[in-house]
């Protein structure tokens, strides 16, 4: 018994050993997939990202040649009325905004699943925060009230080592609302030249989702267009909504004018009747994303669906307005945008919110593309945080679900990315998969949303619940060989289909999901 | 188990290496397969569910049949070959 006891004893050692391998070859694997490390920590966040998020020095895609310009701020919602006009004929347009306002009054006295009167004004509601935001006034007001103004300094502006104040404006941002946050240092080749103003003259219904959404269906994000193009549509719109009583518009004396955009040294931010004044003491851009509701998303296209975007959008105005304040009352000065003013995507490019992909918008490997980026330029030092790289554009190399799943065939489906432009929304002189606007845009037109497939095909659009998400973005940031399977079974599970509208109401709103 | 008359002789077969591998891979299957099906119930994937239960159900039954079959292999004349 005595050896039977000693091989028993060995056994049971031999069987602890392995448990205690096995768990710690899980728990190793486990760090790789959600833990930390020291390349996420210098790219990212204060809070710190996964191991397979690697910092690099420059952006995996998007390299300018000498043909990459500021953006003439023009993107697709100003350029369609005309592109509409030179295509189709005179009068295509307004025949066009005709049709689909008539067909939504149909749509929505009938009860289309996700066109319903609270469908649509879920949307409504959503946009309020954005409707109330334009640029430079507003809570998007490039200065503080006079009324806020002190005669003399009240405190010392606050000071400490550059990574110490990032740490500070990234604490204050997620607080309000930020769930990505990363610093890059001015470019002023990103901020657009104008700020236009844009004149409909149809009665529109509020804006449908934008963010990529827009970005992608609009104008490119690098270029110009991605939130861009949304925030272009959300102000379009606050500008209805003080110009026009029920789509009755009301004429001024003067009409507005395009606002050019400039770099003076000036010590603090001006907005005049003819020009928006940047101080180039402004060297640091903090860049935000806002995660959409992916369970609006999975209602596109439909008002149902445009409702995540509008709600992003409202989110982004409250958090960089908040941060403004919050930067001023620091001592330094503080430049709040959303989509206007300057492209969201190069910026957060730079800061390692993602990557560019074949959505021609940002793809960040927490939320995929479906965030709505904005950003706040300021004059308060900061260390600057670092593009990651996480195998997205290899993957989207193989993958090219969203162009396939794009109702418009706006997207993409080369092989590799080029400097090849679709048209003059599009910003040229970066290299990327330019995507066609113009046929989003018309397909937004058609089909009385703000579309938005694109987002929620992503495969890197899912919750964060299920642990395999994660393993398979550990795995697909490492071995682009698999990039194949991963799509195959992106499908075969079933994600990116539309999502029964009339079931968010009944099953997946805020009140009713489980968890 | 043996008997001659006095004494009990107990043999115990030691499993392999690759039997406990094997087990711990399959354990470690059932539990990502097992919260796959619940997250993605939770986040209304349900066809993404529906696959992971129907694939965590085969490998739990697959698991259990493989242990039926090895425990139940020895010959009734012969040492037991399992514990």
């Amino acid at each position: 018994m005595e050896g039977t006891r000693k091989q028993t004893g060995r056994r049971a050692f031999l069987k602890a050993g392995g448990i205690v391998a096995a768990t710690g070859a899980l728990g190793s694997m486990g760090a790789f997939v959600t833990g930390t490390g020291e390349d996420a920590s210098r790219s990212g966040n204060e809070r710190k990202r996964a191991r397979w998020i690697k910092a690099v020095s420059r952006p995996t895609l998007g390299e300018t040649n000498a043909d990459y310009k500021r953006f003439s701020g023009f993107d697709m919602f100003a350029l369609y009325p005309s592109l509409k006009t030179q295509r189709d004929g005179a009068g295509s347009f307004e025949a066009e905004q005709a049709s689909k306002d008539k067909r939504l009054v149909a749509w929505t006295n009938e009860k289309k699943p996700g066109f319903s009167l609270p469908d649509q004004q879920l949307s409504e509601g959503a946009w309020t925060v954005m409707r109330s935001a334009r640029p430079g006034a507003g809570l998007l007001s490039w200065t503080r009230p006079p009324e806020d103004v002190p005669t003399e300094p009240i405190a010392p502006r606050y000071t400490a080592a550059p990574e110490e104040m990032a740490n500070t404006v990234k604490a204050a941002a997620r607080l309000y609302g930020a769930r990505l946050v990363g610093i890059a240092p001015m470019n002023e080749a990103y901020v657009n030249l104008k700020v236009p103003h844009r004149e409909r003259p149809h009665k529109e219904r509020p804006p449908k989702d934008a963010q990529q959404k827009d970005a992608h269906s609009t104008v490119h994000p690098h270029e110009g267009e991605d939130q861009k193009s949304a925030d272009s549509l959300a102000h379009h719109h606050a500008d209805n909504d003080q110009k026009c009583e029920r789509g009755k518009e009301q004429k001024t004396d003067q009409p507005p004018q395009d606002k050019e955009i400039v770099f003076a040294d000036v010590d603090v931010p001006e907005v005049t009747d003819a020009k928006f004044m940047i101080p180039r003491k402004m060297k640091w851009v903090v860049a935000i994303a806002i995660p959409m509701d992916i369970e609006l998303l999975a209602r596109t296209p439909t008002p149902l669906g445009d409702a995540a975007s509008a709600l992003g959008y409202s989110h982004s105005a409250f958090v960089v307005s908040s941060l403004a304040v919050f930067i001023r009352g620091l001592g330094y000065e503080a430049i709040p945008c959303v989509n206007d003013t300057a492209q969201s995507i190069p910026f957060a490019l730079d800061a390692g919110l993602g990557e560019l992909s074949r959505l021609n918008k940002l793809v960040t490997p927490d939320f995929g593309p479906a965030v709505r980026l904005c950003k706040v330029f300021t004059d308060m030092p900061m260390a600057c945080d670092k593009p990651v790289d996480f195998g997205l554009v290899e993957f989207c190399k193989t993958c090219k679900k969203c162009a396939e799943a794009c109702p418009s065939r706006a997207l993409s489906f080369d092989d590799e990315p080029s400097f090849k432009t679709k048209g003059p929304w599009n910003n040229p002189g970066h290299k990327t998969w330019y995507e066609d606007s113009y046929k989003c845009y018309q397909y937004w037109q058609k089909s009385g949303s703000a579309c938005g497939v694109c987002l929620a095909s992503c495969p890197y659009t899912k919750g964060d619940q299920a642990w395999i998400h994660n393993a398979v973005k550990a795995t697909a940031s490492i071995a682009p060989a698999a990039d194949g399977v991963f799509r195959i079974m992106d499908n075969a599970f079933g994600y990116g289909k539309q999502h029964d509208p009339e079931q968010w109401w009944t099953k997946d709103s805020p009140s009713s999901r489980r968890g | 188990m043996t008997n001659d008359a006095d004494t009990f002789t107990i043999t115990m077969r030691k499993r392999p290496w690759w039997f406990w591998a094997f087990a711990e891979l399959w354990l470690l299957s059932e539990v990502v397969l097992v919260q796959t099906a619940l997250a993605s119930a939770r986040e209304s994937e349900y066809r993404a569910a529906t696959i992971s239960w129907i694939a965590a159900a085969v490998l739990a039954v697959a698991g259990a049949f493989g242990w039926l079959r090895r425990k139940d292999s020895h010959k009734p004349n012969e040492p037991n070959k399992s514990v």
